[in-house]
């Protein structure tokens, strides 16, 4: 009897290491970043005077930013990462080097990759426009307005994303029977109905998975606007570490790192309750 | 009718070679400018204001440079260090948190593991400021201890994760004859079940080494001051030496582009997707 209740403990001494490790170096900074957010740096006091201060150095304009880029990065990789799924959910000569390929980017650091892109997309010239040049268009400017700034950023981190938005649709594409797709192709359905009635609706749980997975990551994106383009337009993650780096004005960092964390939460339980992801839970 | 099914048979796979080669290219493009700009001399490269789309006189100048004028052997040594160090703290604690969620009912242990993965939504930024504080005060920092244990914050759930999947595919009878014949836990763990499982062990240590190799965020915090070669990289872009960066971010790319091709195989959606899916 003894024994039994021995062992039906044991398994939560081998798991503790790892629950104390997440509670010490995640949850218990991540506590007391948000709790001092609130405090005031001299007299230690609640407040909230770091968050109002913060609206003068352009916080609404960070967050405004970092949602569209989380939007439009989302988009692009969705785009080509459904494109490359449908290719490698095909079994034909080559399959196995083309997802090698397509797989790389995938590795590539981040700084990396920004610093590839900044030669690809600099402020003049670069080879983008030089390629475009063969073509016989006029050089662009990557850079010339915000929205512009953030669309090439897009670009850029499209490139390194879409590889694990593939890799999830494809695992999603996989499990879904190929009878169901005879059974439309003899209905005389066309490949863009097959997609939007076959494809979509039976892999929703990945396609969450992917957007939970891409989405949180990135709001968090951070060494690639630094490189390309340095603090402005600024985002959230580029605002909190100007903070950091530049000033004695810890908190205002802490606070603008607080905003981030509540947006990067928000995002997470739209999504979970939307899809009521409890059913995925239980896989 | 058969000809025209093979007809549109053909057409298709026309379709689909043209699809997937052009993808192909837009995803080598990148990685070819890099490799070509470090190997080329700048005056071909990047004092062009247009540069040319083809590699001319390729020469190993940029290497030799940065190699020469910079302190490179450091930031290589600590980024190794680092990352072999994030390997080793993962599979410390993952493997022991492993084997104890393969012994819990499968339903509780994934809700432990999605758990584990929520941790990762919080942002690093969030964390690494107020562990640079208290690093500070335990005067850990700028020492690859101390970013190693924040950088194993990414690897964990993954790699918990990779060795749980290894543990569970072994067959149960194998331990509960081991335990028959008086092997305690811990003893059945390591001398049985991690060489049963080295495989998914590999994968999850290679997986870790590799993601603290390329991380940013924890390390230009952490550790500014004895920085790892990803810092090296963003400090010459900033400071202007963009050759120099070139010479590093190609030396950076070498062991991933490696890594990810011996590792592809286990590179899959289902491990990226966190384990949601069960």
């Amino acid at each position: 009897m003894r024994l039994k209740i021995k062992n039906r403990y044991t398994p939560i001494f081998f798991i503790l290491p790892l629950v104390i490790y997440i509670v010490t170096i995640s949850f218990y900074p991540a506590f007391s970043g948000v709790f001092q957010a609130f405090h005031s740096p001299s007299t230690g006091q609640l407040t909230t005077s770091n968050f109002t201060a913060l609206a003068h150095y352009g916080l609404i304009s960070a967050i405004i930013n970092t949602v569209i880029l989380t939007a439009g990065a989302l988009a692009i990789e969705f785009t080509f990462g459904f494109i490359i799924a449908s290719i490698l959910s095909k079994r034909f000569k080559g399959r196995t080097i083309f997802s090698t390929i397509y797989i790389l980017p995938f590795g590539i650091a981040t700084v990396v990759s920004a610093y590839t892109f900044s030669l690809i997309f600099p402020a003049v010239g670069g080879y983008a426009n030089s390629f475009l040049a063969l073509f016989g268009i006029h050089a662009i400017n990557w850079y010339s307005s915000v929205y512009m700034t953030l669309f090439t950023t897009m670009l850029a981190d499209a490139w390194k994303t879409t590889p694990i938005v593939a890799l999830i649709l494809l695992a999603g594409m996989s499990q879904i029977s190929p009878e169901l797709y005879n059974a439309a192709a003899v209905d005389g359905a066309g490949p863009l109905r097959r997609f939007l009635s076959i494809t979509l609706p039976n892999m929703t749980d990945f396609v969450t998975i992917a957007l939970i997975v891409r989405g949180i990551s990135e709001f968090n994106i951070f060494a690639l606007p630094l490189i390309l383009f340095g603090y402005s337009p600024k985002l959230l993650t580029t605002l909190t570490y100007s903070f950091y780096s530049t000033s004695a004005t810890l908190y205002y960092s802490l606070a603008a790192a607080t905003v981030l964390f509540a947006f990067v939460m928000g995002f997470a339980l739209i999504v979970v309750f939307r899809n009521k992801m409890v059913g995925v839970y239980e896989g | 009718m058969r000809v025209e099914i093979m007809k549109r048979k053909t057409l298709n796979n026309y379709i689909l070679y043209a699809a997937a080669i052009i993808v192909a290219i837009i995803f080598i493009y990148p990685l070819y400018i890099l490799f070509m700009v470090s190997f080329s001399p700048t005056r071909y490269t990047l004092d062009e204001l247009y540069p040319s789309q083809l590699p001319s006189h390729l020469s190993l100048t940029n290497f030799v440079s940065a190699l020469t004028q910079y302190n490179f052997v450091s930031p290589m040594f600590k980024s190794l260090e680092v990352a072999f160090l994030v390997g080793i703290i993962t599979l410390a604690v993952a493997i022991p948190a492993a084997y104890g969620l393969s012994k819990l009912n499968k339903r509780l242990a994934n809700l432990i593991v999605v758990f584990l993965f929520m941790a990762n939504l919080v942002p690093a930024l969030i964390i690494a400021i107020p562990i640079s504080v208290e690093f500070i005060k335990a005067g850990l920092f700028d020492s690859a201890l101390a970013l190693a244990l924040a950088q194993s914050l990414f690897t964990m759930p993954l790699a918990t994760f990779i060795i749980l999947g290894a543990f569970r595919s072994i067959p149960k009878d194998i331990e509960n004859q081991a335990r028959v014949d008086g092997m305690g836990m811990i003893r059945t763990l390591y001398t049985l079940l991690v060489p049963l499982a080295k495989a998914g062990v590999a994968v999850a240590f290679l997986l870790s080494w590799l993601t603290s190799w390329d991380e940013f965020t924890f390390a230009v915090i952490l550790s500014p001051l004895k920085p790892t070669l990803p810092v090296i990289v963003y400090l010459n872009i900033t400071e202007g030496s963009l050759v120099q960066a070139a010479a590093f971010a190609a030396v950076i790319s070498v062991p991933v582009i490696i890594l990810t091709v011996v590792l592809q195989k286990y590179i899959k959606g289902v491990y990226l997707s966190g384990g949601l899916t069960g």
